[in-house]
Formats: structure tokens, sequence, C-alpha cells
């Protein structure tokens, strides 16, 4: 019984990575077929030489959240050393936690007047500053609890060894703060990656991110175009995921 | 005299921690500070090194008002009672750090650094990361790393206080002797009163921000305070 629902649990986790590039290789898949017809790959010519718009979102959504989760571990990094040393520092962390009140699309909504304002909706420059906005207090609340007194200790040390605050930071708060550093860089990555609701609302539908065009796709009733996008936005984070815990625990261990 | 701390004072949220604090040390002591928990002995020593502003009072060095020099500029360094070793460097790489900052060449670099290694008895352990070393062995790395930048004032934070009562007693020995060997200035703050005797040429004791340094060790073991009379009492007594 245990092995049976390990199976099945396995299975569960599995099944979109075998199911996915099935269906975008599938020539005819109907029901109620087990199994595609045949297999080629001429959904993927088309869908990537035709003016269906997926390569250029895949490049659009790989330039959009390394910026993003660039700019949110950076400023995590520092926002949060001084968040840290704050002596309102609880209020701070609270403070911070409000953005996660509200679902994204919410948040973004709220976000609107003011982006619409700005004008910012529909540009690719709107939808950074709406997900760094949204992000950035994921990235402080991660840092705040990264500096603690040990690296504090390890800051002042190095001053009284003779480095400046430069040093400081460049030869051992960074190198000591690297697997940190790259964990948020992936996690935020993921978390921009993924957004669909607030890039929808700030870019109006005029910011095609890959999982923009893979709602476009399904609302199309185009499943292989969909299972191609999918695929894109599936496979580039597992490999990240993959280097991340290759270098995380390579540095921790 | 080489540090000189004139009147220092320093509260926390309207808390008066040190209260007009004075005293001075030759060149070559060590100065030890017998004193409880949380009464203010961390705080000397970050205002002494300049990791802390003093809210009045000076600290000179070798007749030089220190006051406005920022910590790297002092020559003070601080050991806190964690070795404190940089994860991501070798023993080697973290004994040579300091001179790394100072931009001294490779050779010398080279040189001091396996010299202070065999000094502190960790010729064989230079390539090693810091988590395969043992706590009396990262303490030693940690003061070889202080001492390869020769400085002017060693300022110690219960150095001691996370070792084993055995490699306590050795580390307690290898600081006696590179002391005397490197002639060593130091403040060596702890609350342990043996390591207090053990360690200074000179002793103090800190309470309610006052410091008391006292003339010789029969002052020191007279004052009712330190709780040196009781101790050799009770070691009589039994």
């Amino acid at each position: 019984m245990k092995r049976t629902l390990l199976a099945l649990f396995l299975a569960l986790l599995v099944l979109p990575f075998v199911y996915l590039p099935l269906l975008s290789l599938a020539g005819n898949w109907r029901y109620p077929r087990l199994l595609p017809e045949g297999l080629s790959s001429a959904n993927w010519q088309l869908a990537l030489t035709s003016g269906s718009g997926v390569g250029s979102s895949l490049w659009l959504s790989v330039l959009l959240s390394a910026g993003v989760a660039f700019t949110v571990t950076i400023g995590g990094f520092v926002l949060g050393k001084m968040v840290a040393a704050h002596t309102q520092r609880t209020r701070f962390q609270a403070i911070a936690y409000l953005p996660f009140a509200f679902s994204p699309v919410i948040y973004a909504y709220c976000l609107q007047f003011f982006f619409l304002k700005a004008d910012l909706s529909g540009s690719i420059l709107g939808v950074v500053v709406a997900q760094v906005l949204l992000l950035l207090p994921f990235g402080v609340l991660f840092f705040s609890s990264h500096w603690d007194e040990r690296l504090h200790a390890m800051e002042q040390l190095t001053r009284t060894l003779g480095g400046s605050r430069r040093d400081a930071w460049r030869r051992v708060l960074i190198p000591v703060s690297q697997p940190a550093l790259l964990t948020a860089f992936f996690q935020s990555f993921l978390l921009s990656w993924f957004d669909y609701g607030l890039t929808s609302v700030i870019g109006l539908g005029q910011v095609p991110t890959l999982s923009v065009l893979v709602w476009q796709f399904i609302g199309e009733a185009n499943p292989y175009f969909a299972a191609i996008g999918s695929c894109l936005l599936v496979f580039p984070p597992v490999i990240l995921l993959f280097i991340n815990k290759k270098i995380v625990f390579r540095k921790t261990v | 005299m080489f540090l000189e701390v004139q009147h220092i004072s320093k509260s926390f949220s309207g808390v008066p921690v040190l209260c007009e604090l004075s005293f001075s040390l030759v060149s070559g002591h060590t100065l030890a500070v017998l004193g409880r928990s949380g009464c203010g002995k961390t705080t000397l020593l970050k205002i002494i090194a300049g990791l802390l502003d003093a809210d009045s009072g000076s600290v000179s060095m070798d007749g030089q008002p220190v006051d406005s020099l920022p910590p790297q500029a002092r020559g003070a360094v601080y050991l806190y009672q964690e070795p404190l070793l940089f994860p991501h460097l070798t023993v080697f790489e973290n004994v040579a750090f300091g001179l790394r900052l100072r931009r001294e060449s490779e050779f010398n670099i080279r040189e001091q650094t396996l010299r202070m290694l065999e000094d502190l008895e960790l010729g064989d352990h230079a390539g090693k990361m810091p988590n395969a070393l043992s706590g009396g062995q990262r303490q030693r790395v940690a003061f070889g790393r202080a001492l390869i930048i020769n400085p002017s004032v060693l300022l110690l934070d219960e150095p001691f206080g996370n070792l084993d009562v055995e490699t306590r007693a050795s580390m307690q020995q290898l600081f006696k002797k590179i002391a005397t060997e490197y002639r060593i200035t130091a403040v060596f703050v702890t609350h342990d009163l043996k390591e207090s005797v053990l360690m200074g040429n000179e002793l103090a004791f800190l309470e309610n921000g006052q410091l008391q340094v006292f003339d010789g060790l029969d002052a020191f073991i007279r004052d009712p305070r330190t709780g040196m009379q009781e101790e050799i009492d009770f070691w009589k007594s039994l």
C-alpha cells in the first residue's frame, strides 16, 4: 500500500515532464487514443519559425526574470542589512510582509492607477518595476534573517584587520553570502518567471512573456503550442534548480 | 603609556554602560579586565577598536588621539569569543588575510604566513578549510590572522570562552608565550577569575560602568568584589 502510494506520488511529479513534451511532439492526438498517432518536430518548427511569438517570448521572459531577480537579490541584500541592523527591525519585517497579504493580481490592480499616471502600463519597464515592487520585500525578508550577529562580527573583524568597508563587502560579506545570494536569485527568478496575473494587468497584454503566451494559446484552443510554451516554461527552471542545488551544496558542505 | 583611555562614557537608550572610565597601559603589557556578563566589557573593547563611538571621552595610542580614525586605521585588532574564520578561505588564506589587505608582495605573504603557521603549530593544516579544524586549532588560526599584521593593540573578548577546559588551558599558555614573543599590548576581558590572573600583567575589575585598575595582585585579592579571596579560602578549606 505504502509503495503504491509512493509510486503514485512519483508518477504525479513526473507526469508533466512526460506529458508536455509528448503533447508538443504529437501530430494528432484525439480522444480516446491513449497515445498520439505519431511524433514529429513539426509543431516545434512551426512555433519557432512562424509568427507565434514563442521564440521572442522566451528571450523576453529570460531577460525580464533575470533583470527582476538581479535587482531583487542585490536590493534585498543591501536593504536586508539595513533592516537587520535597525532598532525597529521587527516592525520593518512586519511591513515587508504586507504585499503578500494580497494576491499579485489584486496588488497589480492597486498599482495600476499609478502606473497609468506614470505611463508605465503596457511596457516592459512597467512590468519589471511592478515585479520588483512585489518581490523586493521578499528579498528584504530573506536577507534580514541572513544578516545575523555572526556576519556582522565578520564585517567588524575585517575592519579591525585593516580592511575598508569596500574590502569587507568584496572579500568577506559577498563571498560568505554567495549561497544565500544564489538562492535568493533563483527564487525571485522563479517567482518572476511564472508570474501571470501581475504581468497581464500591468502589461495590458502588450508584454508577452511565456506565461502570458501559454494562457493565450490555451484560450485559442491550441493545445500543441500551449504544450510547447509550457515545455519552455518548465524546463529552464528545472535546469536552474539543478545548477543552483549543485552550487549551493558545494558552497555549504 | 601606549594605550590611554580617558573619561569614556557610553549609554544605550539612556542606560549608562560605561561612566567616566579611564585607564592606561604600558606597551607590551596585557591588562586583564574581569567583569560579570553584561557589565560593559565588550562595549569598552569596541570603543577602543573604533567599532562604537563613545558618548564622551577619548582614546589615544602611542600618544596620538585615535577617536576620529576609522577601525582600519587604528591598528587595534578585536578578537571575538568565536574564532570567526572566513569559511570560504583556507587556513593559509585566513592567516594571510590582513597581509592581502595591505597589498604585500606574494613572496612576503607566503614567507610570513608560513612562518606564522609554524609558530602556531599549524604548518600541516595550511591547505585545510576551517570546518576541518578543531576548536583549539580554529582559535589559533584566529590568533595568527591577528598577529601577522603586527597590531598596535590586541583586544580579546573572552577568546577562550567556547573551548573545553583542556584546550582552554593550552590556549592560555600559547597566548602567554606569543604575547611575550611578539611583545603584544593587549586588553583581555574575561569573566573567569583564574583566567584573568593567568593572562594579565595588570589586573582590573569592571562593575557599574567603572573600571578599577589594581596595584598588583595583592590589591586584586584584597578587593572583595573580585571574589579572589573567597576563591582562595574555598580551596584552602578543602
